[in-house]
């Protein structure tokens, strides 16, 4: 038996191996506390990717501050507790920025651990207020847009370029994202004068049947012009089919969550339905070089972007490097502060701002894809005619 | 051979401890040697693990009886350390529904464990009421049931629990000493528990459930002392956890982490104080190694690394070989002593009075 202890302890004294690297001053290292493996990784994987994609530009071009960028990575194995693992060893291989796990429950951890040892963090895609100043800490970005802004896209576009008034909003109550898009869209409402809210409903993910729901919706006077359907895989699928099956031809305005093709054999000749993208992986983005990315993006992967949450970790170092060569270092206040310096500040996927009470875009420029007969494409874009005040977004 | 008085059984069995806590030291100060942030909170997740195998051991080691519910009280303790140590800044944003004088309250990491681990306790006496009427299989599928209430209503209650959100703005502990503390603590609670008069009655009752209530014990009572003491265990490895990582959610403390916490004590030994605390190092130092080669091991010039995913099938391999040949657990009945292996001295217990089998 006291061997069997000696031998644990000997196994353990091995992982202890590795002494913290300090900084050193020719590299910056960029510190990856992602998921490479369990179901966290569909979501970091190719988002990480194009963050590699940027950095190996960056490089190729002479590096930033005339250093090379190093990559260091800690798999959070999808869990909290190895997720501050991971957080703290990027840290202690002298990460100059850590970049933590898509969705905040799971990137929170790692970018706790960063915010303790006072670098920045970086979410790669969580669009949940709570990702950033609010529920990290100063220190702490996401690179996407928050759900609440896809909300009131969708909400305020159809009404103006639709000419929707009447609207059901059907909440799937699973996730904080959910329930953001709704959000978003019951803060643009009120504001759209002659738009009204013909009715409202919840159902959970995964529920098999959404009968009850659709049985409400039937029994309104008339169809609505638009469901606001707040909603995420792998549950959206069944509930967009049961709706179209039922004879709802209404338009569906939905979150970015339900972007890409993957999934719209399961629902045939799908029409009338609309997604707003910060980038289209559908070939035909207005902007050349997103095209030119997907193509890179492919050359690297071997496979086309699958859903628009490939393009956030592109924006990410973007917006980084761009603050590190300003600031002259990568000394963490002095990054901070050029990157709430930035207003509109011009990327692949359209303006991002950051200020010293929002890590996080509570207003972009959306695309909006509209499927039409099981075919996605562009038809619009829109950015909506105010921020979301950070004092409605934490309601 | 000594006469048979509680402190000549302290004396007897002392050394069980403190070999267990010397072990536990020995560790911190390998981490605190190490100097690596990431060795020093695994380190940190093993101390916790420990408390919470020791926490399930003091009721199903001495009872017999299966829990699967006592991660409910982990989730307790975790939620209740959340309430009482975060800034009321933060918490009228994120749980707006808690009541007046607890939204004000802020109170230093160690009171809140202290006071998460007494919440949990009197959550433990209340179901235990109920639940240690029943015995066997009954009685584990009724804490199973106790599991999922305590996560349903923590994963629904948006108000005072933030729902299946996040709760954040915990204070974070990255000291390895008041985990180890913890562990220690823990350590000696069971073996204290053990070998008071209501331990050995309720090993007694899970021995010769016939013959102990013969004798006049009130096995229900028994069991109820162990389910509130490891209740009060489970309730302060829950608060420390919330303060190993600085976030709370209500599906952390859910299958996963019972079925951990139950495979690490069974794996050391389900009737066995050492077993616990060793089942938990020996398996988390085989995860870390294992991890530690998926990683990828540099020998020379060339990188040894073991695909993704195999440490899992690895650990479930050595589990089953550890059962295979000790169906008891490691330490399958025994614990650590200075001697070798000394048995058990068997007139403690009622039950090994000469009783007629038929």
């Amino acid at each position: 038996m006291k061997n069997m202890s000696k031998f644990s302890v000997a196994l353990l004294a091995c992982t202890a191996i590795a002494p913290p690297v300090l900084a050193q001053d020719d590299k910056i290292i960029v510190g990856f506390a992602t998921a490479e493996s369990g179901f966290m990784q569909a979501y970091d994987k190719p988002a990480q990717d194009a963050a590699m994609i940027r950095i190996g530009e960056i490089n190729a071009a002479g590096g930033l501050l005339g250093k090379q960028i190093e990559v260091v990575n800690a798999d959070t194995k999808t869990d909290r507790a190895e997720g501050a693992k991971a957080g703290l060893s990027v840290i202690d291989a002298g990460a100059d920025l850590v970049v933590v796990s898509c969705d905040y429950d799971f990137g929170a951890p790692a970018a706790l651990a960063a915010e303790g040892a006072g670098l920045p963090s970086f979410f790669l895609c969580a669009e949940s207020i709570k990702a950033g100043i609010q529920g990290v800490g100063p220190n702490s970005f996401s690179a996407s847009v928050l759900a609440a802004v896809q909300g009131a896209t969708m909400a305020e576009w159809s009404f103006t370029k639709k000419n929707a008034r009447s609207y059901y909003r059907l909440l799937d109550t699973w996730t904080e994202y959910n329930k953001g898009i709704c959000d978003g869209f019951d803060y643009m409402l009120p504001k759209l004068e002659g738009a009204s809210l013909v009715g409202e409903d919840t159902f959970k993910n995964e529920d098999a049947s959404i009968a009850a729901q659709i049985t409400r919706i039937k029994s309104l006077p008339a169809e609505p012009d638009a469901i606001m359907l707040c909603t995420m895989m792998p549950g959206a699928v069944s509930a967009i089919k049961q709706i179209r099956a039922a004879g709802i031809n209404s338009m569906i305005l939905n979150g970015s969550g339900v972007d890409g093709s993957y999934w719209l054999s399961a629902v045939p000749d799908l029409s009338n339905f609309y997604v707003p993208v910060q980038g289209s992986i559908y070939g035909d983005d207005p902007n050349p070089a997103v095209t030119a990315f997907n193509a890179k993006y492919k050359e690297v992967t071997g496979g086309d972007p699958s859903t628009q949450y490939v393009y956030p970790g592109y924006v990410m170092i973007d917006v980084w490097a761009k603050a590190v060569e300003r600031a002259g270092t990568t000394e963490t206040a002095a990054v901070v502060a050029e990157l709430e310096k930035m207003t509109a500040e011009a990327t692949l996927f359209g303006p991002r701002t950051f200020s010293g009470e929002l890590h996080h875009q509570n207003s972009a420029m959306y695309l909006i894809v509209e499927t039409e007969n099981g075919k996605p494409a562009v038809v619009d874009n829109w950015t909506i005619s105010a921020p979301i005040p950070v004092a409605d977004l934490m309601k | 051979m000594a006469a048979r008085t509680p402190a000549s059984a302290a004396r007897r069995t002392i050394a069980t401890p403190v070999i267990l806590a010397l072990i536990l030291l020995g560790l911190a100060l390998l981490a605190v040697g190490s100097g690596s942030r990431p060795f020093n909170q695994t380190m940190i997740d093993i101390f916790l693990r420990v408390v919470l195998a020791v926490g399930l051991y003091i009721f199903v080691g001495n009872s017999g009886v299966m829990s699967f519910g006592h991660i409910g009280f982990t989730c307790l303790g975790a939620y209740a350390a959340a309430w009482l140590t975060m800034p009321p800044m933060m918490k009228q944003t994120l749980l707006p529904g808690l009541p007046g004088w607890l939204m004000e309250t802020q109170l230093p990491y160690w009171a809140g464990a202290v006071i998460a681990a007494c919440w949990a306790a009197g959550w433990a006496a209340l179901f235990g009421k109920i639940l240690m009427r029943l015995s066997g299989i009954a009685a584990s599928i009724a804490t199973f049931a106790m599991l999922a209430m305590i996560n349903t209503v923590y994963s629904n209650w948006e108000t005072v629990t933030g729902a299946t959100s996040s709760v954040v703005g915990i204070p974070i502990i990255r000291s390895i000493w008041p985990y180890l503390i913890a562990a220690v603590v823990a350590v000696f609670i069971a073996w204290g528990h053990a070998i008071s008069r209501a331990g050995l009655a309720l090993r007694a009752a899970r021995d010769e459930p016939t013959a102990a209530a013969a004798s006049g014990i009130d096995i229900a009572r028994q069991r109820l002392i162990a389910f509130v003491i490891s209740g009060a265990v489970m309730g302060m490895g829950g608060a420390l956890f919330a303060h190993s990582i600085g976030v709370v959610t209500p599906d952390t403390f859910y299958l996963t982490l019972t079925f951990t916490t139950l495979s690490m004590l069974v794996v050391g030994g389900i009737g066995s104080l050492s077993g616990a605390v060793l089942g938990v190092v020996i398996l988390s130092g085989l995860i870390q190694g294992l991890r530690w080669l998926e990683a990828g091991v540099s020998i020379g010039a060339t990188t040894f690394a073991i695909p993704n995913g195999l440490q899992e099938i690895t650990l479930g391999i050595v589990m089953i070989v550890i059962l295979a040949h000790r169906p008891a657990g490691i330490m399958a009945n025994s614990e650590l002593n200075w001697r070798r292996a000394r048995p058990e001295i068997p007139d403690d217990v009622p039950g090994n009075m000469p009783t007629n089998k038929e």
